[in-house]
């Protein structure tokens, strides 16, 4: 060893003496080695993209947490599993995630029948569920309303921000009095469908429903429904097929000249970034005509803030993509968790449930309030119409309206809402 | 009487797509007697590599459809060559399991080549618009898909009826022995009857690719009506996978304007009723 080795190796050791590091989970204050959470959602198939950004929304949020000291000292752990937007899926993965690799929580699920079939597994394993993007009233109304499953937890606004909210936009368009359905075949498109014509009808009795076609999964081919609604002479369409479906749709319907014809089409989940990007080139050249309306569980241009904005630079510097909503949600969910366990000093599923009594949180997507009722947690998110904004390489949501979140939700107790056709 | 008449244009542009993949399907097994579960990811094949070569290359739709096919009949050759031709004197179900586990290959595949998110590609100015039929606009793309359908619908039946090579095809399909003992190299023309059947599922898939999503798992979508067509019409018919394809997308149109709660189960009812009355299909005698 010659004397410039020596110093460098006795600078080393006396650098770990002087500063020493503290790694996330040496300090673990809930005695455990990470505190582990099970994440899943639709990684294949068509809408795997919603899966896939479930992933990135969990992953980073546990890169920052980890890397800000973690929950209490405790580093967190992901494991990521694909439910294939299937029911026995989804549940299977859960008792693994729980029995086998020992998840202190769960996170996600996409498709509403997944979110119901795991619902009561929950109650019996006695974890808790973040559910981040399924979208059926009935998770909350039902299932923790009346049946009192308190391991639900739901993070993402569900089916009232796809239904109700268009009901309140469009009340005042008098001109509007016909409105047509191409709807997702499944529960899902039942329950907006008949939220929204519930709700309208109480603003606008004079209003006609006049048309509906139903699409199942998977459908390559809309030009059929869009022909059928098309014929019953429609003032307004409401759409509720998303992700991929939702562009070709939007796509299809051009060809047939629906934006001729019709004053609005108002797309459910039009406003996540999927299917904006996918319509990037029609809203360049206005195809639209002003007349597509679009929402989501989160969009990438609300609120303007500096958490919002901060969010998606890191996100885009982390994926070289904008976050969808599901990202938005999982992302905010783990903060959640993160400041119920911290309240609580536990892993206990009752004392965690109990710190989130009255919890208020900032997330990037706005302020979340806890509702205990439904355990629903409860923030705004605006309708727009996609347009172009200099700044965003993809259409943003324009023209916002905004409405109180409390204007739109549902408030227990709960009127049954029919989720079939 | 105009919406009538527009829902059934409309339906017989579904009819083509639903065509084109059939058409394939039935061609491989009237020859090979193969069912071939692979053949939905065959089409989704087509449809990411029509995308990869219009979308993201740039190449003209049209140069970009042949590709598509030529590639989409290579990765066929291949299936066969070296796979299929190994478990034809085994069980079918060998078959089914080989064909089943390409669908699974082939579905992670194009997920790690291409990602999870969904493709769709502008559509080609040339076929952009919509002319005017019975009062409404009729989309360009649907007359386009149209005509393609009924061209390979076409040269498929001259390919079949007027050249050596369907003769030699259909004499292999009715007694393989007795084809091998005259001296037809039969496992070439097996190659050949599955490459062809795999560009039909390329081109249904690479057609559409502006207009409808290029996604992982959408050859599941289309195989279960393309199975549904080959049993309506019969087994390895082609004449009766076309009449079979115009029954259902028509019949499939009209389903949604008229009926719009009950439309899905109108092509399962189709296909009972067939299996009730006559269970080896419309044309099979």
């Amino acid at each position: 060893m010659n004397k410039k080795q020596a110093v460098s190796y006795i600078s080393l050791i006396l650098g770990l003496f002087l500063f020493p590091t503290a790694p996330v989970g040496a300090q673990c204050k809930l005695g455990v080695p990470a505190i582990k959470v099970g994440a899943q959602g639709a990684a294949s198939g068509p809408h795997s993209d919603y899966g896939r950004q479930i992933e990135m929304g969990a992953t980073m949020a546990m890169e920052e947490i980890n890397a800000s000291g973690g929950i209490l000292g405790c580093k967190i752990d992901v494991r990521f599993m694909d439910d294939e937007n299937k029911a026995a899926t989804g549940v299977k993965n859960a008792r693994l995630l729980i029995t086998d690799w020992g998840a202190n929580f769960l996170v996600g699920t996409d498709s509403s029948g997944v979110a119901m079939a795991i619902g009561p597994v929950l109650a019996e394993l006695k974890h808790i569920q973040f559910f981040t993007h399924a979208a059926t009233h009935r998770l909350t109304e039902e299932l923790v309303a009346a049946k009192g499953i308190k391991e639900i937890v739901r993070v993402s606004v569900p089916v009232y921000q796809d239904a109700i909210i268009a009901a309140l936009i469009f009340k005042d368009r008098k001109d509007i009095k016909r409105w047509a359905n191409i709807g997702a075949d499944y529960e899902y498109g039942y329950v907006s469908w008949n939220l929204f014509k519930e709700t309208l009808r109480k603003y606008r009795p004079d209003v006609e429903f006049v048309g509906e076609a139903w699409a199942p999964f998977l459908t390559l081919d809309f030009s059929p429904h869009i022909a059928a609604v098309m014929a019953q002479k429609p003032d307004a369409i409401f759409a509720t097929p998303w992700a991929g479906e939702a562009v070709q749709l939007l796509r299809q319907s051009l060809g047939q000249g629906v934006f001729d014809n019709v004053q609005v089409w108002w797309q459910a989940m039009g406003g996540s970034v999927d299917v904006l990007e996918g319509i990037t080139a029609e809203v360049q050249k206005d195809r639209f005509k002003g007349k597509l309306w679009a929402t989501a569980r989160y969009i990438h241009n609300w609120p303007d803030t500096a958490d919002n904005r901060a969010f998606i630079d890191r996100f885009r510097k982390r994926w070289k993509r904008f976050p969808n909503y599901s990202a938005e949600t999982t992302y905010s969910a783990f903060f959640i968790m993160k400041a119920a366990v911290e309240k609580s000093q536990s892993l206990d599923t009752a004392k965690v449930l109990e710190a989130m009594k009255g919890m208020q949180i900032r997330n990037p997507g706005g302020t979340r309030v806890f509702r205990s009722e439904d355990q629903q947690f409860i923030y705004n998110v605006p309708a727009g119409r996609p347009m172009m904004d200099p700044k965003y390489p993809i259409p943003v949501l324009g023209d916002l309206k905004v409405f109180p979140a409390k204007d739109y939700y549902r408030h227990p107790p709960f009127t049954p809402v029919s989720a079939t056709k | 009487m105009d919406n009538f008449a527009f829902q059934g244009l409309i339906g017989l542009s579904l009819a083509m797509y639903l065509w084109l993949i059939s058409a394939g399907l039935t061609i491989i097994f009237g020859v090979l007697r193969i069912v071939n579960f692979a053949h939905g990811s065959l089409f989704m094949v087509g449809a990411y590599l029509g995308y990869t070569f219009y979308g993201q290359m740039g190449l003209p739709f049209g140069l970009a459809i042949i590709l598509s096919l030529l590639g989409t009949g290579l990765l066929g050759y291949v299936m066969e060559r070296v796979f299929l031709r190994r478990i034809y004197g085994v069980d079918e179900a060998y078959q089914l399991l080989l064909t089943f586990g390409f669908i699974l290959i082939l579905d992670d595949a194009v997920k790690i080549i291409w990602g999870g998110v969904f493709r769709i590609p502008p559509i080609p100015d040339f076929l952009d618009g919509a002319w005017p039929v019975f009062g409404r606009s009729f989309p360009i793309y649907n007359v386009f898909v149209i005509a393609v359908g009924l061209v390979v619908a076409v040269v498929l039946w001259a390919l079949f009826e007027k050249t050596w090579w369907g003769r030699i095809a259909r004499a292999t399909a009715a007694d393989r022995e007795m084809a091998s003992a005259i001296g037809i190299n039969v496992p070439r023309v097996f190659s050949g009857v599955f490459v062809v059947g795999a560009m039909l599922a390329a081109l249904g898939g690479a057609i559409g690719t502006p207009v409808r999503v290029t996604a992982p798992g959408i050859g599941s979508a289309m195989i279960i009506q393309a199975f549904i067509i080959t049993v309506i019409g019969g087994l390895g018919n082609l004449k009766g996978a076309f009449v079979s394809s115009l029954i259902v997308g028509v019949l499939s149109a009209y389903g949604t304007l008229y009926f719009p709660v009950f439309e899905l189960f109108f092509i399962f009812v189709i296909m009972a009723v067939v299996l009730l009355i006559r269970p080896q299909g419309l044309f099979t005698r």
